[in-house]
């Protein structure tokens, strides 16, 4: 899929695709602090909604996401947290009625402009899921899978090697690495699938739910891996766990579930992002308060 | 249609912050006792100030523990944090006020049975005490109702007792060369100081107070840097 078929927004002009091609094509580590001391943005959405058959899930969505930062979404269930997670690497394109407005720069480029490709952007920004999803292969055949898909024979024992370092599961299967990955308890399923991800050198990973089918020692295996992580990557992740988000995330957004009682309809909106120990100490609205002290339900 | 939740843990919260709290009440109840016992060299009356310290630092005790057990359980945030993080200071200036009337207690005994007091040093103390305990119970309602303006009067109210207890070192200052009149005076300037530092523990409490309001905590008064 080259061309953005699900875009409403046709009032940009078209840029140059090649330059856009070379914009998107990022490498890990290519990008600096800015001398200013700003922090430098990976994502930037500029008042983004994302419908669904033309109804809106989630609206009004203008926030910026910070390079090695680990950012947390939170909110109540049909929010559309984990819609907007989507948003980021084009994920709703797979959905063929899902559509989504405004902007959604990445490293300052369109994400949905003219002639981005989305493999390639999720390749860049890739996706671990709520349950774990090895497939059906060998635990090298897992990590390898994405290499080899984009060509990349060479040194691959060394590419599932550190990738399966990365994910801090080399010591637990670097003896079995021909076993089935359905071998594995699900702890070490969900860090595959992450060795999976990294093993094409993303910048971005995003999470949704990552922990959610798993024990806390496996969940706290995930937590300390995702603050290792973002040394390297920028990790955005949807949690129902405040106490994940205030444990590993640096930026909290708190969105809740706006109603339209005439209409009836409900969407997604962006009540407040801010530092995450705001949000868990301090937070400016009292919505996100009562969300985060669980007092309103 | 909004959900109250979590209803248990806000009456635990509640009931916490109100017993607590009460400790001021039985801080007050023994700051007065201990200015009769000073105001009439009661000896008896100050070895019972001393023995039902127990029920505040029994309080202090009881009450923190509960705090504790429920930030394990409860995980709070935002700012039922915010207060716990306080009430927990608030204990312990209560324990301390608690523990300094034990102090002036302890020394009633040691002026003798008939001491050469000065009366316009005792007036000066139990003024002190007066107005100390005026502090005590602004800083509860100061707490009770989240009012940092009312909270930040204790500081105006504290300048009064500072300048009693100033007042206090004047006057034993010119007590004269009897040894032990300047011995009662003396004993009477730690009761001075004792009562003093009751003070700031109230101001210290008004601070809390600003802190569960705002989420900011600031000195009222910065004692190192008193020309800021």
């Amino acid at each position: 899929m080259t061309q953005d078929k699900s875009r409403a927004d046709t009032g940009r002009a078209a840029r140059e695709s090649a330059a856009e091609r070379a914009a998107i094509a990022v490498r890990p580590g290519e990008f600096q602090h800015s001398a200013s001391g700003k922090r430098e943005k990976v994502f930037e959405m500029n008042g983004v909604e994302v419908l669904y058959s033309g109804v809106s899930a989630v609206q009004g969505i203008s926030m910026e996401i910070h390079r090695n930062d680990v950012t947390a979404l939170i909110g109540p269930s049909g929010c559309g947290k984990s819609t907007l997670l989507r948003s980021l690497n084009r994920m709703n394109d797979l959905i063929p009625t899902a559509e989504v407005r405004g902007e959604v720069l990445y490293h300052g480029e369109d994400l949905y402009g003219p002639g981005v490709d989305p493999v390639q952007v999720r390749k860049l920004i890739g996706m671990v899921f709520q349950k774990p999803n090895p497939f059906p292969k060998s635990i090298y055949d897992n990590v390898a899978f994405g290499p080899r898909i984009l060509g990349e024979k060479d040194g691959l024992d060394e590419k599932v090697e550190n990738a399966l370092r990365g994910a801090a599961l080399w010591d637990e299967v670097k003896d079995r690495l021909d076993d089935n990955a359905f071998g594995l308890s699900g702890g070490q399923q969900q860090r595959l699938c992450i060795a999976r991800c990294i093993a094409v050198q993303p910048d971005t990973i995003l999470m949704d739910e990552p922990c959610s089918a798993l024990d806390p020692i496996s969940t706290g295996k995930i937590e300390d891996l995702m603050i290792e992580l973002k040394s390297e990557f920028s990790i955005v992740i949807v949690t129902h766990n405040m106490q994940q988000a205030a444990r590993v995330s640096d930026r909290t957004a708190f969105l809740m579930v706006e109603l339209d009682a005439d209409e009836g309809n409900r969407w997604g909106r962006l009540v407040e992002y801010d530092e995450t120990e705001k949000i868990f100490t301090n937070p400016a609205d009292q919505r996100t308060e009562d969300y985060v002290s669980g007092k309103v339900g | 249609m909004v959900e109250q939740t979590r209803v248990h843990y806000q009456e635990e919260l509640e009931q916490l912050e109100a017993s607590g709290l009460g400790g001021l009440d039985l801080v007050s109840d023994a700051l007065m006792r201990t200015m009769e016992a000073v105001g009439n060299q009661d000896v008896e009356l100050a070895q019972l100030v001393i023995a039902d310290d127990d029920r505040i630092d029994g309080r202090y005790l009881e009450v923190h523990q509960s705090l504790i057990a429920l930030l394990a359980r409860q995980s709070p945030v935002a700012t039922d944090l915010r207060l716990i993080s306080a009430l927990l200071h608030v204990l312990k200036s209560i324990e301390r006020m608690g523990d300094q009337c034990v102090n002036i207690c302890k020394m009633i005994p040691l002026t003798g049975n008939e001491p050469p007091a000065d009366e316009q040093m005792v007036t000066l103390i139990l003024n002190m005490g007066k107005q100390t305990r005026t502090l005590i119970s602004q800083s509860k309602r100061a707490f009770e109702e989240r009012k940092v303006e009312m909270a930040r009067d204790l500081v105006r109210q504290d300048d009064v007792v500072d300048d009693l207890n100033r007042e206090c070192f004047r006057l034993a200052l010119e007590i004269g060369d009897d040894a032990d009149s300047r011995e009662w005076a003396m004993t009477m300037l730690l009761a001075a100081r004792a009562i003093e530092r009751i003070g700031d523990n109230a101001v210290d409490i008004g601070e809390q107070v600003a802190f569960v309001v705002t989420g900011l905590f600031r000195e009222f008064e910065d004692a190192s840097h008193p020309e800021q």
